[in-house]
């Protein structure tokens, strides 16, 4: 009898414990996905705040899906990223070159909701995003960060800028915070919050998808041209690359003009009279 | 207009420009400031003369270093020239300048010494054909840089102060 009294409140004391764990998990779970903005329920609750505990509103993050251009008012021009870094160098990233899409990403380095994120947008290929997209962490300067606690998350394989300028010219409201810009354009064509990795990917893939892919340069057996259209053709090419009427790149006056670092490099360099010295 | 400052550089980028000024941390020895500019995205593990870079440069591109040598080089024949050059001619580029070659590309070096000290400033085309319109480009933004005299350099490495997020 009394082994069996022992047996019982040995059982009844694991369970205990074991109701008591799965209590904690649950709460931490739930503690998550409210700071996750994604939570059941409002946070700031008194049922769901803890005894003694005074109730702090959260805030949740308003998911704002990057726009696609045209589809929204312009979202203006995005002007160049310029700080410090948080070794104390100074680095400026230009958005308006190229014709690459650029992933702002601003974060801190003591919000909980980014760490997904510094961990994510220092392993770009992780996000699956459109070829060619480069992404920069931005924080606020060393007045506002420790530029210490930047470094310690900054792996070197993104450029990261700490620049409160840049917060104020992007007007971000808080971080996490994400601005997507084409370089082809130098304008934002997306920003926004996301609540987790895989819907930042989502979003830029679709603001990609909508932006639309540039032309195809194809031959003329494959496009058909001919004559009058096929020159138009051509001249709409090169003035994309920036060759207009009279460009003196269209009339190579030398071989080094056409090869400049090969055959002609050598064999006419000294045509031109710029041979280096030594 | 960016503007960076850092180790006695400061810039105020043309537009279209990217930049960033750092010292690399020292192995052995001691390590100089080095400049970088550039019309396309810079990575940030670029050598100081632009290996890994200027592979990355299109037709369109410019790419300019400004590489600070050691106090001993001070007074060598080699940095006489006072001050840096105001501008390059096109007949200053040529292919066979380049610290590699890559084709198409063309590039220009000049040695210098300006608020005492010592710099080499290396440039790359991206298309040596284009030259005419890439060379302005350069030189737009040899305006656009100021160095601070030597011994104030070290005052300008900035110092965080931490503050509320």
């Amino acid at each position: 009898m009394v082994a069996l009294v022992v047996v019982s409140t040995f059982v009844v004391l694991v369970l205990g414990i074991l109701v008591a764990g799965l209590l904690r998990s649950h709460a931490d779970i739930l503690r998550s996905l409210h700071e996750l903005g994604v939570g059941v329920g409002d946070p700031a609750a008194p049922e769901a705040v803890g005894a003694g505990v005074t109730p702090v509103p959260l805030p949740a993050p308003a998911v704002v899906p990057m726009a696609a251009p045209g589809t929204e008012p312009a979202l203006g021009a995005a002007p160049a990223v310029a700080g410090v870094t948080p070794t104390g160098d100074a680095r400026a990233v230009a958005v308006d070159h190229g014709d690459h899409l650029t992933l702002l990403g601003f974060l801190s380095s003591g919000c909980t909701t980014c760490t997904a994120f510094w961990d994510a947008l220092q392993t770009p290929e992780r996000l699956a995003l459109p070829a060619g997209t480069r992404v920069t962490i931005v924080t606020k300067g060393p007045d506002r960060e420790v530029p210490a606690e930047v470094q310690a998350r900054a792996t070197g394989r993104v450029p990261v800028v700490m620049s409160t300028e840049a917060w104020l010219d992007y007007e971000v409201p808080g971080s996490p915070f994400f601005v997507l810009v084409d370089g082809a354009t130098g304008r934002k064509v997306g920003q926004g919050v996301a609540s987790h990795v895989g819907q930042l990917a989502e979003l830029v893939r679709r603001a990609e998808h909508d932006r639309g892919s540039p032309p195809a340069t194809a031959s003329p057996a494959e496009t058909g041209l001919d004559g009058p259209a096929r020159a138009a053709a051509a001249d709409e090419v090169l003035r994309a690359a920036g060759i207009h009427p009279g460009d003196p790149s269209l009339y190579p006056r030398t071989l080094d003009d056409v090869f400049p670092s090969g055959l002609g490099a050598a064999g006419s360099a000294e045509v031109l009279g710029d041979r280096a010295p030594g | 207009m960016a503007t960076i400052a850092a180790h006695g550089i400061t810039a105020q980028l043309p537009r279209g420009f990217e930049g960033r000024i750092f010292v690399r941390p020292p192995l052995h020895g001691a390590t100089y400031p080095v400049a970088q500019f550039a019309t396309f995205a810079i990575p940030d593990d670029s050598g100081d003369f632009g290996s890994g870079a200027v592979q990355l440069m299109g037709p369109s591109d410019v790419f300019v270093t400004l590489f600070e040598y050691g106090p001993e080089s001070v007074g060598r024949a080699l940095f006489a020239r006072q001050g840096r050059p105001t501008s390059f001619a096109d007949s200053d580029f040529s292919p066979a300048r380049l610290r590699r070659g890559l084709p198409g590309q063309s590039g220009t070096q000049c040695f210098f010494t300006e608020g005492g000290r010592p710099f080499c400033l290396y440039a790359v085309l991206g298309s040596h054909a284009r030259r005419h319109v890439l060379v302005p480009r350069v030189n737009a933004l040899l305006g656009c840089f100021t160095v601070s005299p030597a011994a104030s350099s070290a005052a300008d490495i900035p110092v965080g102060r931490p503050g509320w997020n």
